[in-house]
C-alpha cells in the first residue's frame, strides 16, 4: 500500500492503528508508542511547515523562511515528503519454521511468509554459513532483495548486541548498563571470542565502555564479535569534548550504528540521535545522569528529520529521530567500515534503518553523513 | 657559518623545548587528573598493566633527553656525550614515528598524546609529518660542533629567522594549536547551546507577535515544546472562529530581539489558516506562572494526548 504520501522506504504506520505490514515481528509489542511517535513526528513536521511556509502565504508574522535562515527545503515541507528510496533493501523479521537452501519460511504468531532465496545468499549466525545450516526455531532477521518483495538475499540469526557500561564482572559474563529504560544486559564471553573482542576491548572491567555483538540466547548474549573499538576512558570521565567554532554545518560525517528493538517495534525506520535538547530530557538517560557526552552534535528534538547517507555504499535516506542515545554519545570510537569516520556516533539506527541504507549487522557500523534540516 | 651550520644550529634549544613540552604537559596532566595519559597515545597499544609505567618512562625520557640536549649543546660533554643524547632523541622520534602509524592504523580514534590531554584528536598525517620532522631534526644535529652565541647582529637575526620559520612549520604540522586557537576564541553556537524552555518562552511572551495572537490563546500551558537547531518551537491550543486551533510560535534562540515567526493552524488538519483581522491582546500571568507552566510540561510530549495528523508519516511497523 503505497499511499500519496511518501514516506521513507515507502513504510508507513497507521496512525489508527490498523495493521498493515508485511509483519514478521511481534505486532502488538510497542505499536502503541509507535502510533504515538508517528502521531509526534507527523505533527511536528506539520506545525514547523506551517510557521516557515514561504513568505507569500505567510501570516503576519512570519518572514519566511529563508529571513530565518533556513534553506527553503529546511521549511519541511509536507507536499516533498521524504525522499523516494524504493530500492532500498528492506528487512522483515520472524521465526524461522523451516528452511532449505532455495526457500525460507518465517513465522510470526500465527502467520507464515515464505522467501525465495538467491543462490548468493547468505546467512549470519555467530558466522558465515549457508541458509540452509539455520535451525527451526532461530529469530532472524532477514533483508529483501530491492527488486523482489518476497527474495531474501541475507540472513542474520539471533542476531543481538548490547551496548553500555560495564556495572560488573563475574568470571566471563559481563552486566551491562544500556540506559534507564532498558534491563541491564548479561553478555556471556566465551574463551575462543574473548582473544578477539579482548583486541577492540582491552579493558572488561566497571566503568568501562562496551559495544559487542554477538547470538542472543534468552536474557543473555554470547558475545562474539566486537562492535567497534572501546573508548580509552571510563564512562565517569569523558575527556573534554573537542571545541566547534562558527556555526555548526549542517552535514556530519561519523559512525552509524544499530540497536536492538527493545521497546520499539522492529521494523520502526527510525534514527536515535545523540543531542536531543536537554530540555526535553532523554527519558533513556542513564542512571547516573550524564547528560552531555563526548560528542557536540546540534540539539534537535523527537520528530526532526535526519537524512543519513551510508558513505560505504552511497544509499541515503530521511528518517525521523525518534529516541535518544545516551550511551551512544559517550563514545568516541571510529567506524572503519569503508576509511576511518572523521567523528564518532552521529546516529543510531534501528535495525530497519540500518539494513535498508545497506549496513550489514556483523560489522557494527557504517560511515555515514547525516544533514540535517533538510 | 654557513647557512646549513645555522639550520642544525637551530634543532637543538627547537629538540629540547619541543621535549620539555612534552613532559611537561604530561605532568601537568598528572596532576590535574591523576593520569599518566596511559590511555592516548601509543602507551594505548600496550597492555593495561604496561601503559602506566610506560607513560611515566616516556615522560622522564622526555625530560632527561630535553636536559641533556641543552647541557651538552655547549662546549660541556661534547662529542660522545652529546652526540649520545642527539642519537637517542633521533631515535624516540623514530620510535615515535612508527608507533603512531600503528596507532593511526589499529586505533584510528586515539590521539597521539604527545602533548598529554592536548593531543585528543585522531592520529592524522600532519602528526605523522611532525614527529618524522623532528626524528630528521634530531638526526641533523648530531655530529654538530659545540653550539656559540653569534658574533654578529646579522647572525643572530638570521638564526631568529630560521627558528621562526620552523617554529611557525611545527605549529602548521601541530593539531594542538588550531585546537587551543579555537580555545581563545570560543563562543558556543547557537545550535550547541543549551537554553532553557522558560527562557524561550519568557523571550516569546515579550515579543509584539505574542501580544497580537495571544488573545486567540485557550491555554497558559504549551501544547509541545521542542527545539530544532537554532529554532524553539512552542504550540498553544487556540480557537478560532468556533473552531480549535493551534498557534505555533517558532522562536530564534539568542538573548536579544529573537526572531520570531508565527502561524495560526487547523487542529484536526494541520493546515494553515488565515489570521483573523485585527489584534487579539489579553492579560497573562507573570513569570511565576510562566515557570509553573513550563515545569508542567511533560518531559517529552505527551504522544497520548496528540490528535492524529494525515501526514507522511517516515515510521514502519511492518518489519
Amino acid at each position: 500500500m503505497r499511499g500519496a504520501h511518501i514516506a521513507c522506504c515507502d513504510r508507513c504506520a497507521s496512525l489508527t492503528g490498523s495493521s498493515r505490514g508485511t509483519a514478521a515481528s511481534s505486532p502488538d509489542h510497542g505499536s502503541a508508542g509507535a502510533t504515538a511517535s508517528a502521531t509526534m513526528v507527523a505533527r511536528r513536521r506539520l506545525l514547523k511547515a506551517a510557521v516557515f511556509r514561504p513568505q507569500a502565504e505567510a501570516g503576519p508574522g512570519g518572514n519566511g523562511a529563508d529571513a530565518a535562515g533556513l534553506a527553503p527545503d529546511d521549511t519541511g515541507s509536507q507536499t516533498s515528503g521524504f525522499a523516494n528510496i524504493f530500492q532500498l533493501p528492506r528487512s522483515v523479521a520472524g521465526t524461522i519454521l523451516d528452511v532449505s537452501p532455495h526457500v525460507l519460511i518465517l513465522g510470526d504468531g500465527s502467520r507464515e511468509q515464505r522467501f525465495a532465496l538467491t543462490p548468493e545468499a547468505v546467512a549470519w549466525c555467530g558466522g558465515q554459513l549457508e541458509p540452509a545450516a539455520l535451525i527451526q526455531g532461530d529469530r532472524a532477521i532477514v533483508r529483501l532483495h530491492p527488486f523482489g518483495r518476497n527474495v531474501a538475499d541475507r540472513i542474520w540469526a539471533n542476531i543481538g548486541r548490547v551496548t553500555g557500561v560495564i556495572t560488573e564482572r563475574s568470571g566471563n559474563q559481563l552486566l551491562v548498563d544500556e540506559g534507564a529504560t532498558r534491563e541491564t544486559q548479561v553478555i556471556t564471553l566465551r574463551p575462543r571470542s574473548l582473544g578477539r573482542i579482548q583486541v577492540r576491548f582491552p579493558t572488561l572491567e566497571p566503568g568501562y565502555l562496551v559495544d559487542i555483538i554477538g547470538i542472543r540466547r534468552r536474557d543473555e548474549l554470547i558475545g562474539m564479535i566486537p562492535a567497534t573499538s572501546q573508548p580509552a576512558y571510563p564512562a565517569q570521565r569523558l575527556p573534554a569534548p573537542p571545541l566547534i567554532s562558527g556555526h555548526v554545518p549542517n552535514s556530519i560525517t561519523g559512525s552509524a550504528t544499530w540497536h536492538e528493538p527493545r521497546d520499539e517495534p522492529a521494523g520502526i525506520l527510525g534514527v536515535s540521535y545523540p543531542a536531543l535538547d536537554p530540555e526535553t530530557g532523554c527519558a533513556e538517560d542513564l542512571a547516573g545522569g550524564m547528560r552531555q557526552g563526548y560528542s557536540r552534535m546540534p540539539f534537535l528534538a523527537i520528530g526532526s528529520v535526519l537524512r543519513v547517507r551510508n558513505d560505504c555504499t552511497g544509499s541515503s535516506c530521511r528518517i525521523p529521530v525518534t529516541g535518544c542515545t545516551p550511551v551512544g554519545r559517550l563514545f568516541n570510537d571510529r567506524c572503519v567500515t569503508c576509511g576511518t569516520s572523521p567523528r564518532g556516533r552521529v546516529a543510531d539506527l534501528t535495525l530497519a534503518s540500518f539494513i535498508a541504507l545497506g549496513g550489514e549487522l556483523e560489522r557494527g557500523c557504517f560511515n555515514a553523513t547525516i544533514t540535517i534540516g533538510e | 657559518m654557513t647557512m646549513l651550520h645555522a639550520i642544525r644550529e637551530v634543532q637543538i634549544p627547537l629538540l629540547a623545548a619541543m621535549l620539555f613540552g612534552g613532559c611537561a604537559a604530561k605532568v601537568l596532566q598528572m596532576i590535574r587528573a591523576g593520569s599518566a595519559g596511559e590511555h592516548i597515545g601509543p602507551t594505548a597499544l600496550f597492555p593495561m598493566h604496561l601503559r602506566r609505567p610506560l607513560a611515566i618512562v616516556l615522560c622522564l625520557v622526555e625530560g632527561g633527553l630535553g636536559v641533556g640536549l641543552l647541557l651538552t649543546a655547549g662546549r660541556f660533554g661534547r662529542n660522545n656525550p652529546a652526540d649520545g643524547i642527539r642519537l637517542a632523541s633521533c631515535l624516540l622520534f623514530v620510535v615515535a614515528t612508527c608507533a603512531l602509524i600503528e596507532l593511526r592504523q589499529s586505533r584510528p580514534d586515539v590521539g597521539c598524546g604527545c602533548f598529554g590531554d592536548f593531543s585528543t584528536s585522531p592520529v592524522n598525517s600532519r602528526t605523522l609529518a611532525r614527529s618524522a620532522l623532528l626524528a630528521i631534526a634530531s638526526l641533523s644535529t648530531i655530529m654538530l660542533r659545540p653550539i656559540t652565541w653569534p658574533r654578529t647582529t646579522a647572525g643572530a637575526l638570521g638564526l631568529l629567522a630560521i627558528l621562526g620559520a620552523e617554529v611557525l612549520l611545527i605549529g602548521v604540522l601541530s593539531p594542538e594549536v588550531g585546537e587551543g586557537l579555537i580555545r581563545l576564541g570560543y563562543t558556543e553556537p547557537c545550535e550547541l547551546r543549551n537554553v532553557p524552555a522558560a527562557r524561550t518562552l519568557a523571550v516569546l511572551r515579550r515579543s509584539k507577535h505574542w501580544r497580537r495572537y495571544s488573545g486567540l490563546i485557550t491555554s497558559e500551558v504549551p501544547e509541545d515544546v521542542w527545539r530544532e537547531l537554532c529554532w524553539r518551537f512552542v504550540v498553544y491550543p487556540a480557537r478560532y472562529q468556533d473552531r480549535q486551533t493551534d498557534v505555533v510560535f517558532a522562536v530564534f534562540l539568542q538573548h536579544r530581539r529573537p526572531v520570531v515567526h508565527v502561524a495560526l493552524v487547523d487542529s484536526s488538519t494541520g493546515a494553515p489558516l488565515e489570521w483573523p483581522a485585527g489584534k487579539q491582546r489579553t492579560r497573562w500571568p507573570g513569570r511565576a506562572a510562566l515557570l509553573g507552566a513550563t515545569r508542567s510540561l511533560s518531559p517529552a510530549f505527551n504522544a497520548a494526548e496528540a490528535r492524529p495528523a494525515p501526514a507522511d508519516l517516515p515510521l514502519s511497523t511492518d518489519l
